[in-house]
Formats: structure tokens, sequence, C-alpha cells
């Protein structure tokens, strides 16, 4: 019984993942490449070696972080597709104060100050639209989606003004040395965002299903008329859910510069909300199913990426190979409402 | 005479299975030409399972169904439509912001340009053939619910159906839109047009049908001629049918008469209303300085045809409203524009007239909707954060066994439960945290007789036990049956309180339609 659920919920993105992928493969084929040739190093490249595991692993940490917010506003029913931008300010908070923190005295205290500067930058941005949203319902999405770009430029603003370290080098923030970034995790190369990444989303999963304030959340999302009736405070349970998904968002980007970047530089905008989004509305909100679908997006980057330089071709092939995902999950959610796929209903 | 009429429809051995649940199991039904054929029988009987076959929405796992003698297979309502059959849901399927000209086109004009004055004439045609009075041009959101409900069926006449089904077609009307509503389907009968009626009431299938079909648990339980009965029968038939909608199921105990078994009323007030002003969703006056008192232990009556303010007045009393102006005491203390759960925690439980959209949420389990009043309070919960799921469940359990709901356990989605179902649930769930006042609107809406008769009895043995309620609901009925005290609101102002032994039918419909505003002492 419960095996069947579990069977049934997989069923969809994997079958959404090989429609995906044999359409790209058309693509690949009728713009004279070999598709076979090209999975296969997508796969080689990505799965198959030291470097290619390592680095989908760590890409895997922010997608993970700012999965585990999005699915708690989302389960809310508040669409904030604003992460990018909350990322962004998180990363400049960190790239901004790790360097006048670096003396301090713990380590601990250290990685703990940064993560919450992280975590109360990308909720600062999700003020003014949990604000908006709660007291005029004022529409989130278009909301968050503009505080996206004045993220973009204020933070460009940032490193080319207040925060650069060296005026006449290329514009950043100052260099974190390599001895105070994050540690890696005992016999790899991967810092330790990968288990906090994973730890939050599994967190996030168990809080939405196990908590008192998981249940409003939930209450909220699916009925709104009903939430009011059970008495849930709307205003503020909206504020706290954009809050919390605003700073996992600020997290992931504390985790990417002390862990990975160690400067915020200048046209840095890795877009990491913008695959979470689809990644976790593939998962259908299910934390436990983040997990392995953020390793399948980050391998496809990882693999997409290496592979433009292996086998010529383009980077955005991948995420053409993204979008269509998305597509047929769209047209398996559509065919298993009506009972035609895999199962009558 | 029937004899010699024309069968249109032939449905033969019609089996329908869901989820394993059997909705449909072997009926036969057929309908003659000119006829009205009224399909009997309680909410989840199977009714609308069989019609939504006949209509194409659904697809018979087993039988057959033949029109004019003809075996056919829909697969979509546009395929019904074409053969003659039309349906009219029981949710009204019409656009409020288009007109009706345009509502009427929708779905089966071709032109690019509407077709505005071809359609004018044709709809003052049949409006002449049929006396539906309705203007073309007016929007839909601005008719009645009554004038709607013309306009579903003058649809269904613009695309020549000949077979109406119309499911349910006066549960949103009032009694006097009733009486002109049937008047048309008599009219439509006579003009040669057959008429499915599907209902769960006995006097209306009654005053209006040729036959009548009972279905009970998704089978066929009989079906009466009506024409086959002389003067001095007519009498048996009512009997008859109930026999045949509850065969073996166990009655339930009818209320004693109320004035008998009364003490007399407390002189301690649980609530009081002073002056309580406040607006609709559209911003218009929707109560009108109203006061009252409810006592310890007595049911309050308000009376009134929907729309007149009852919903608002509920609203504003469980905190899910702001008062404009007024004030609301509960037990002397001042609950005005206080949160829901403030106004809750100190008793005031509501069961709202719109349990799907508000009384519960279907996405969630039975025993997570049982918890909206108390997730945040021993034993579901410790220290007001992690929820205690094996608590919660056994509570769920509990309330299934107590109000004897129809659910496996209390893991199921409320979804899948039937509306009866749902509303014992919500009636459970208020109940069950002793309240000070109960406010009820419209309990038993739509439900079928058992289960409106459980909820009744249940809601007279609360209040012998000290809880006030405020019954709000037009169902005259129910309102004679269970208060103490009756009111009326109409046009947002309350009009008269009467003790119940001075209040009649004649009385209380009079106050109700705004003919008089007080009834002489």
């Amino acid at each position: 019984m419960k095996l069947g659920i579990v069977v049934k919920a997989v069923l969809g993105p994997l079958f959404a993942i090989l429609a995906a992928l044999l359409v790209g493969g058309l693509i690949l084929f009728f713009i004279g490449l070999n598709p076979f040739r090209t999975y296969f190093e997508l796969f080689k490249l990505g799965m198959g070696t030291h470097l290619g595991i390592t680095e989908s692993l760590k890409k895997m940490a922010p997608l993970l972080i700012i999965s585990a917010g999005l699915i708690i506003v989302f389960k809310a029913g508040i669409w904030n597709i604003g992460g990018n931008g909350q990322f962004l300010i998180g990363a400049i908070f960190v790239g901004g104060l790790a360097p006048l923190l670096i003396n301090g005295s713990s380590p601990y205290l250290y990685f703990f100050l940064l993560a919450l500067m992280g975590f109360l930058g990308g909720a600062l941005w999700i003020v003014i639209p949990a604000i908006l949203k709660a007291k005029y319902e004022i529409n989130e999405i278009i909301v968050t989606m503009m505080m996206d770009f004045v993220a973009l430029n204020f933070t460009a603003f940032l490193v080319r003004g207040p925060l650069i370290a060296h005026p006449e080098y290329f514009p950043q923030t100052r260099l974190i040395p390599v001895g105070q970034r994050l540690p890696f995790i005992p016999f790899t190369r991967i810092h330790i965002g990968l288990i906090v990444g994973l730890a939050v989303v599994i967190l996030a999963h168990y809080f939405m299903k196990k908590t008192t304030w998981g249940y409003e959340f939930r209450l909220l999302g699916e009925n709104k008329k009903a939430a009011q009736y059970a008495g849930v405070n709307i205003k503020k349970v909206t504020i706290i859910a954009m809050l919390i998904s605003g700073g996992f968002a600020g997290l992931a980007g504390a985790n990417d510069i002390l862990g990975i970047k160690g400067a915020f530089q200048a046209e840095w905008n890795p877009g990491y909300a913008f695959s979470a989004i689809p990644l976790v509305f593939l998962a259908r909100f299910n934390g436990i199913a983040v997990i392995p679908l953020a390793y399948f997006f980050s391998f496809l980057a990882i693999g997409g990426e290496f592979m433009s330089r292996a086998a010529n071709v383009p980077v955005f092939f991948v995420q053409v190979l993204e979008a269509l995902m998305l597509i047929f999950f769209g047209v398996t959610e559509y065919m298993q409402k009506k009972g035609k796929l895999f199962w009558k209903s | 005479m029937s004899e010699m009429r024309e069968t249109v429809i032939e449905m033969r051995g019609i089996t329908k299975r869901f989820h394993g649940l059997v909705a449909n199991d072997c009926i036969d039904f057929d309908v003659k030409r000119g006829e009205i054929h009224a399909l009997l029988g309680e909410n989840g009987a199977g009714k609308t399972t069989l019609m939504n076959i006949l209509s194409g929405m659904y697809h018979a796992d087993e039988g057959k169904v033949y029109v004019r003698g003809k075996e056919v297979t829909f697969h979509s309502p546009q395929e019904a439509l074409r053969s003659g059959i039309g349906m009219v849901y029981q949710h009204l399927t019409l656009v409020p912001t288009l007109s009706v000209r345009e509502n009427i086109l929708l779905g089966t004009n071709k032109k690019f340009v509407l077709p505005k004055r071809d359609v004018e004439k044709k709809i003052k045609e049949i409006a002449r053939e049929y006396e539906i009075n309705v203007e073309p041009g007016v929007k839909v959101g601005q008719l009645s619910a009554g004038e709607q409900e013309k306009v579903e069926i003058l649809k269904l006449f613009y695309r020549g159906s000949e077979i109406l089904i119309l499911d349910e077609p006066t549960s949103v009307l009032t009694p006097l839109e009733v009486d002109d509503f049937f008047k048309i389907l008599k009219i439509t009968s006579d003009a040669g047009k057959s008429i499915i009626f599907i209902t769960h009431k006995l006097e209306e299938a009654l005053s209006i049908s040729d036959r009548i079909t009972v279905l009970r648990q998704g089978r066929k339980a009989g079906e009466i001629d009506l024409q086959s009965f002389s003067q001095e029968t007519k009498c048996e038939i009512p009997e008859t049918i109930v026999k045949m909608m509850f065969k073996e199921a166990e009655f339930v105990e009818e209320i004693e008469n109320i004035a008998c078994d009364k003490p007399s009323l407390s002189d301690e007030v649980v609530l009081n209303l002073e002056d309580v002003t406040a607006k609709n969703d559209r911003g218009a006056q929707a109560l009108k300085r109203v006061s009252f008192s409810l006592h310890r232990g007595e049911v309050l009556g308000i009376a009134g045809v929907d729309g007149n303010g009852q919903k608002e007045l509920a609203e504003v009393i469980v905190g899910q409203r702001k008062v404009s102006s007024g004030r609301i005491f509960l037990q002397g203390c001042d609950i005005t524009n206080m949160p829901v759960r403030f106004i809750n925690e100190r008793g005031v439980f509501y069961i709202t007239d719109d349990r799907m959209k508000e009384g519960c949420v279907g996405n969630f389990s039975l025993a997570e909707n049982a918890i909206f009043r108390s997730y945040k309070k021993e034993p579901f919960c410790k220290k007001k954060a992690i929820l205690h799921i094996e608590a919660i469940e056994a509570h769920g359990n509990e309330l299934i066994k107590k109000f004897s709901i129809k659910a496996s356990n209390a893991k199921v989605m409320v979804r899948t439960l039937s509306g009866g179902n749902i509303q014992k649930l919500v009636v459970a769930r208020e109940l069950s945290h002793k309240p000070v006042v109960l406010v009820c609107n419209k309990p038993t809406h739509g439900l079928d007789v058992m289960t409106t008769q459980f909820i009744r009895n249940e809601i007279r043995r609360q209040s012998r036990q000290g809880i006030s309620v405020l019954l709000i609901s037009s169902d005259l009925d129910e309102i004679m049956q269970v208060s103490d005290r009756i009111g009326v609101l109409f046009k947002g102002e309350l009009l008269d309180i009467l003790p119940r032994q001075k209040a009649t039918k004649e009385n209380i419909g009079s106050l109700m339609l705004g003919l008089k505003n007080k009834v002489q002492a």
C-alpha cells in the first residue's frame, strides 16, 4: 500500500526525465550531433568521473538549502519567485562581513554568525513583499520577482563601490582566506555545505509534517478560508513563511561564499533559485524527494558544463533539458489526473 | 395513456464503480416522451452518477444506453447534447460576468462575430413558447438563482435538447421561485419534451412528476407510476416511497414535541448583541443594528430567506468578520472584533454553512481536520510545537465512532467522504469541545433525511445539556422543529423574536418575506 504510493509518486518525474532526454536527443540529432555519444559523454563526465561527482555534490548544497525554504512557503500557498535576489543579498552580507569577523575567537561562532548573517540578509530581502502580501494582499509573485532585479543591481553597486577590495582589480569583496572557509567532509573535497543542505531539507520536510507551525502553514496553503475559520493568524503566518523561505535562500548565498567562492564577485549570479523552483515542483513539495532530484539537476548542470568543453555542445543544452523535463512533468500530472498513464483512476 | 407514449431513453443494467465502490449497481431506467420522471434517493444513492452516465460525463462499466431505440455510447457531454440530451448541474455553470445571450452562445457559436440578432430572435421564440422570461442583454451575475436556473434551461432549449436532466434544481431556489420553476417544467413537458428531475425531496417529486424511480445505495429500489393511483389510493404513495427509500434502514427517533418538554427560559444571558452593524464582502450594509440576547441552554432560531444577512451574522459573532458599529458580549466579556481564536477559546464554536470551502480541508486527513480548534492544545501537541500524531489519529477515530461517520479510519482524506459525512465531521469537531455557544448556519443544508435528523437531534440534546445554540437557517421546518425561540432576519434587520409556542409557519413565513415586521400579540 505504502509502497504503491511511493511508486506512483516516483513514476511521474521519472517519465518526465526520460521523455525530456528523448526529445532532447531528437534536438541533438537535428543540430547534427550524435545523441548517443553526447548523452554518453554527459553521463560519463557528470557521473563517471571523480571530479564530476564532487562538483555535482558541491552544487547540490545551495539547491537543497533554497528548496527547504521553498517547500515551506509553497506549501503555505505563497509563491516566492525571488529566491535569486534573496540568495544574492545573503551572499553579499556574508561576503562583506566575513573579512571583518575573521580574527574572532572560535571558528564555530564565526561560521554561526555568518550563517545567521546570510539568513538575515535573505529574510530582509523578502520583508517588503511579505508585508505587502500580508497587509494589503498584493501579489507576492510580482513583488518578489521585482525585488530580484533590485537585488541584482544593488549588489552590483555594493561590489563595485563600498565593498570593493581593490579598486584597480576586478571588482569583488575582500577574499576570505582558504583556511577560513567551510571545512571539507572528511575524506572528500566536498565542503560541509552539503551536510547542511541535506539537514535543512529533511528538517523542513518534518517541520511541515510534525509541527503545529507546519500544520498552520499547510492549512493556509490548502484553504485560506478554512485557516481563518480555524483561528489561524493569517497575516502572521504569511509573514513567517515568507521570512523563512527568504532566509534559507540567503543561507544558500552564505554557503556559496564560504564554501566555494570566497568572495562576492561582480557579475556573479548563479541563478540557483530558478532551478530550485522547478525542482521543488517536480518533487511535489516533498522534502525527501527533493534530494535525488537536486542531485540530478546539479549533475545535469555540471555534466553539461564539462560536456560543452569536451564535445562542442552548447552549455544551455542542459537548460533545454530542464525545461523539457518541466513540460513533460506537466503532461504527466495532467495524464495522471485523468488516469490515462500507468494506472486507471 | 402513458403506455402510448414513445420511450425516448432506455438504460439497461447500468453499473458504475469508483475505486471499488459500486455507485450504480445494475440499474434499469427509462424515460418517455413528454414525461417528468423524478429520480429520488438519499445523498449518495447514485442519482447523479446515473445521470452523468446518460449525459456523457462518465462512462458506464457495464450496461447499455438506448436513445430512441438506438444503442449509443457517449464519450463526452457534447455527444450527448447532439443526441438531444442536456443536463443542468447542481452547481450552476454560467459565467456571471457574461450576459445571458453570451452564456447561451458559449460553446455553440462558430462565427467570428457574435450573431446577436439571430440569437435574440431565437431566445424570444423559446421564451414565448415556454414562458421563460429573461432579458438576453443582462449580465448573469445580476440575476437571482431562480433566474439563472431559467437561463440554464433556456441554454439547453437553444441547443435543441429534447431530454433535460435537472440535478437538484430547487436546492438554490426560494419557495416562491420553486413554484414558478415548476410551472415552466409543466409547460415544457406538455410541449413534448422529457424531463428527468433529480431530487431528494419527496414533496417535490410528488408534486411535479409523472413517474418516480427510487434509488437506494446504488440500486433501484422501485418505480412508481403516479398515474396508476386513483384519487383514493393516492395517500398511500408517500408511505410506499419512504419504505422504498429506507427499507431496512433504522429510523432515527423523531424529536418529540418541543413545546411540551421545554423548561422555562433560563435567566442567564450567555451572548448579547447590541446594535450590531456590519458590511458584506461587497461593502454593502448586511446587518442593521441587530440586537438580541441568547440565554443559557436555549436554541434561538434565526429564520430568513438566504442572503438577508445570515452569513454575516454568524461571522460577526465568531470573529471572522469585523463589526462596523455595535458591541458583542460573551458572558459579560466584550468580544467585539476580537480574533477568531480569542473568541473560540472562550467557548464559541461555529458550524459553517460552507463545509467544503470553509469547514474542512479536502486534502487533509479526517484526523487532521478534526483538530482545527485544538492543534495547539494537549494532548495533540507537546509544548505547543510538535504534533502528537497518534493522539490526533486516536481522536479522529473516536469521532468516527461517536458520530457514526462513514469512514474506514481517521487517515482517509476528507475529500473522499460524502457531503453528509463531512458535515457530521464538522459537527462532531465543534461539539467535541463542549461549547458555551454554538453558532450553526444551515447545519443540514443539502443533507439526506437520516443525517439531517441526526444533526437536529444532536443540536437539541446539546442544548438540553446547557449549551446555547444560535440556529440560523432558511429551512422553516428545521427552525420550527428545533428552536425554543424564533427570530427573523430580513434585509439585515432582526424582526420580532417569538417564543416557539406563538410561532406558526404562517406568521414566521410572512415575516421572512417582509410582508409584516411584527407579529401582533
